[in-house]
């Protein structure tokens, strides 16, 4: 089937209403306007038959009628579209001014055609109330009502057709116009590309009909906005944190090939080249690992765990380095969840590892654990200064560093530790979300109670 | 100690083979898949290294006919790929271990030393030695040149495992799970940290020192004669 659009579509409809509208206007009209007639004709030859029957007043036989016959055509002189039949009822005509013309032989008031043209005929007896008395037969021609009548007919043929036509045409227009928003809409879809994911409906100036869903395209194109924005982002700081450590191993390469060497400088290039491979290989397993993530790849497995071993032995893994910066780490509370225990580990192990670095000497880091019924929470809290509001949200974004002085393509992670850590923590279904006061910054895992 | 690696990326393979031959295997490379399976039926082999994606047939087609036809050698899978369903497919098959592309040369080297020595029966030691270095595993404790030495547990444990593993250089990333059970690429340099306090006790109140860097690599417990 073709599709025909939606003015299309309203147009026809609009067309189809106003004919049939105005076909019921004309026909009431029709009917209206013959029955006027009809009563204006009976009105007529009601007079006209007072009139005959004074004339012919007491003639009820023939010989009595000749004598009035010359009076009765001097009446009906006056009236020239009005014809007179007199018969008696043995079917014996004494006059008749319309000869040819068939007639009904009872009483009444008749509409006929003869010979294309149109009579009113009334029957009635010559004297009122008598029966058996010679009839009179009043025959009008109404040729002249029935032309106004066809033209009337003709009228509302072409009112109808035109009304039709003109609602059609404005119809068309109005739903035009009417659907404009909708159009604008369809535009600002068709100009949506990689490069004016900002652009927007004008939301306010919406119909209340098309508000929802304008207000849901712009959401959608915010939300597109916002994951084009994060992944051109993310892939620019790929490329630029892969491009420092690759010009140092290209630079570093070429510089030792220019010239012959002792044997200890080549190896001592190799192993600078190494340390750069192997930052670079950890970025990349890194980057695989949170592509897995957002990919819904990390499945986490549900083994059961003691928070607080797993949490022990995080704190006995990062004592040595803690005892090195003269930190002081314990743990307080249990609770029991199911997760999987290398993803647990490696999140909490970037949060203390990040906390390590921000601890100042002599602070101190606390684990803690409370069981909750809706699930657990845990978290990982640090002296030192705090971390600006402002600052917060961005914490778990990729290759955010909170410390702009740490060069990027230093053995130093590059920023995605935190980004790793959250991507755990949705993967086992919570939430993590970092608070910081003066003093002191906290890390806040909520894991669900699975069941 | 005879090695098969099916591998059809030629660097890779040709460097992987280099650095087993040095170590000391008995090293075979072939780079399509048909082959591969041929020879690991055939060969008597002790280990299998196979990569994933093979022309002919697949690293996994391999490791099912090897078992098929009943041959127990260990499987070492490498793969380009890290999809979870991977691992979980190349485990059901008999895969004995799974290591993903970009990895460190030394994990390889270190994984196939495990193999191998799963296969053979462990004596149940008493005692583990080098040098003047000596570790006694049922009373736990440690001496050098008859001197007492203190150690903490996970320092305890960390030594066992460079002494039971003297001569191999250990990633930190082995010596991070099989001492501590962190599974996961640990980017701190806590290791370094703990070597540092491992030999501050074992090695800097005597003139030979056993606990070596290998810069890139990691570290080997071992008597170095200048």
């Amino acid at each position: 089937m073709r599709r025909v659009s939606l003015a299309t579509r309203l147009a026809l409809l609009f067309a189809a209403c106003t004919a049939v509208v105005s076909l019921l206007a004309g026909v009431l009209f029709n009917r209206a306007s013959e029955a006027h007639f009809i009563e204006l004709d009976q009105q007529l030859l009601d007079s006209k038959l007072v009139a005959l029957r004074s004339v012919l007043q007491g003639a009820d036989t023939l010989s009595l009628f000749t004598q009035r016959e010359g009076q009765l055509r001097e009446e009906l002189r006056h009236q020239p579209d009005l014809a007179l039949r007199i018969s008696t009822v043995g079917g014996q005509n004494w006059f008749d001014g319309a000869p040819g013309i068939t007639l009904p032989s009872s009483a009444g008031l008749y509409s006929l055609q003869s010979t294309g043209t149109d009579y009113r005929v009334y029957n009635a007896p010559l004297v009122a109330g008598k029966t058996d008395s010679p009839q009179l037969s009043l025959i009008l021609d109404i040729t002249h009502h029935q032309h106004f009548l066809e033209r009337m007919q003709r009228l509302i043929w072409l009112t109808v057709g035109l009304s039709a036509l003109a609602t059609a045409l404005l119809g068309a227009w109005a739903a035009r116009s009417g659907l404009r928003p909708l159009r604008r809409m369809s535009e600002v879809a068709a100009g949506v590309s990689a490069h004016s994911l900002t652009q927007r409906l004008p939301q306010e100036q919406m119909p209340t009909e098309l508000a929802e869903l304008a207000q849901a395209f712009n959401a959608m194109l915010g939300r597109l906005d916002d994951a084009f924005q994060r992944l051109s982002a993310f892939s620019a700081d790929i490329a630029h944190e892969l491009r420092t450590p690759l010009s140092n191993l290209l630079t570093h390469t070429q510089v030792i090939l220019t010239q012959p060497r002792p044997l200890e400088d080549y190896r001592e290039a190799l192993h600078s080249n190494l340390e750069e491979l192997q930052w670079m290989a950890q970025l990349v397993n890194d980057m695989l690992y949170l592509a897995k993530a957002d990919h819904g790849l990390l499945i986490p497995k549900r083994e059961p765990l003691a928070l607080a071993d797993e949490a022990d032995a995080l704190l006995e893994f990062f004592a040595p380095l803690a005892e090195d910066v003269q930190v002081n780490m314990f743990r307080k509370g249990s609770a029991g969840t199911l997760g999987d225990r290398s993803m647990l580990r490696r999140a909490l192990s970037n949060l203390l590892d990040n906390a390590l670095r921000f601890t100042p000497q002599g602070g101190e880091i606390s684990v803690s654990i409370v069981e909750e019924v809706q699930g657990v929470k845990l978290s990982v809290e640090n002296t030192g200064e705090g971390i600006p509001q402002a600052l917060l949200p961005r914490l778990f974004d990729r290759f955010y560093r909170a410390d702009p002085a740490r060069h990027e393509g230093s053995s130093e992670h590059a920023g995605l530790g935190l980004a790793i850590t959250r991507s755990i923590v949705r993967a086992h279904g919570g939430t993590i979300r970092c608070e910081s006061g003066t003093g002191w910054t906290r890390f806040l895992i909520e894991l669900p109670t699975t069941n | 100690m005879k090695l098969l690696i099916v591998e059809d990326q030629p660097k890779t393979g040709h460097y992987l083979r280099q650095g087993l031959a040095e170590a000391g295997f008995n090293t075979e490379l072939v780079a399509d898949g048909t082959t591969g399976q041929h020879l690991a039926l055939t060969g008597d082999y002790d280990l299998l290294i196979l990569d994933v994606m093979l022309p002919g047939r697949d690293g996994w087609q391999i490791l099912q006919a090897v078992r098929n036809a009943g041959l127990d050698i260990p499987v070492l899978f490498l793969t380009a790929r890290d999809a979870v369903e991977d691992r979980v497919h190349g485990l059901e098959l008999g895969a004995d271990d799974y290591l993903v592309k970009p990895f460190a040369f030394s994990e390889l080297l270190a994984r196939v030393r495990s193999l191998l020595r799963r296969g053979g029966s462990a004596p149940q030691e008493t005692s583990l030695q080098l040098a003047d270095l000596r570790l006694d595993l049922i009373r736990r404790r440690v001496e050098r040149n008859g001197q007492r030495i203190d150690l903490t547990a996970k320092e305890f444990s960390l030594l066992e495992m460079l002494l039971r593993r003297q001569g191999e250089v250990l990633p930190k990333s082995l010596i991070a799970s099989q001492v501590w059970d962190m599974n996961f690429d640990s980017d701190t340099n806590i290791i370094e940290v703990a070597i540092r306090r491992l030999r501050l006790k074992v090695d800097d109140n005597f003139p030979n020192k056993l606990i070596h860097t290998v810069r890139g690599m990691g570290y080997v417990l071992e008597e170095r004669f200048c």
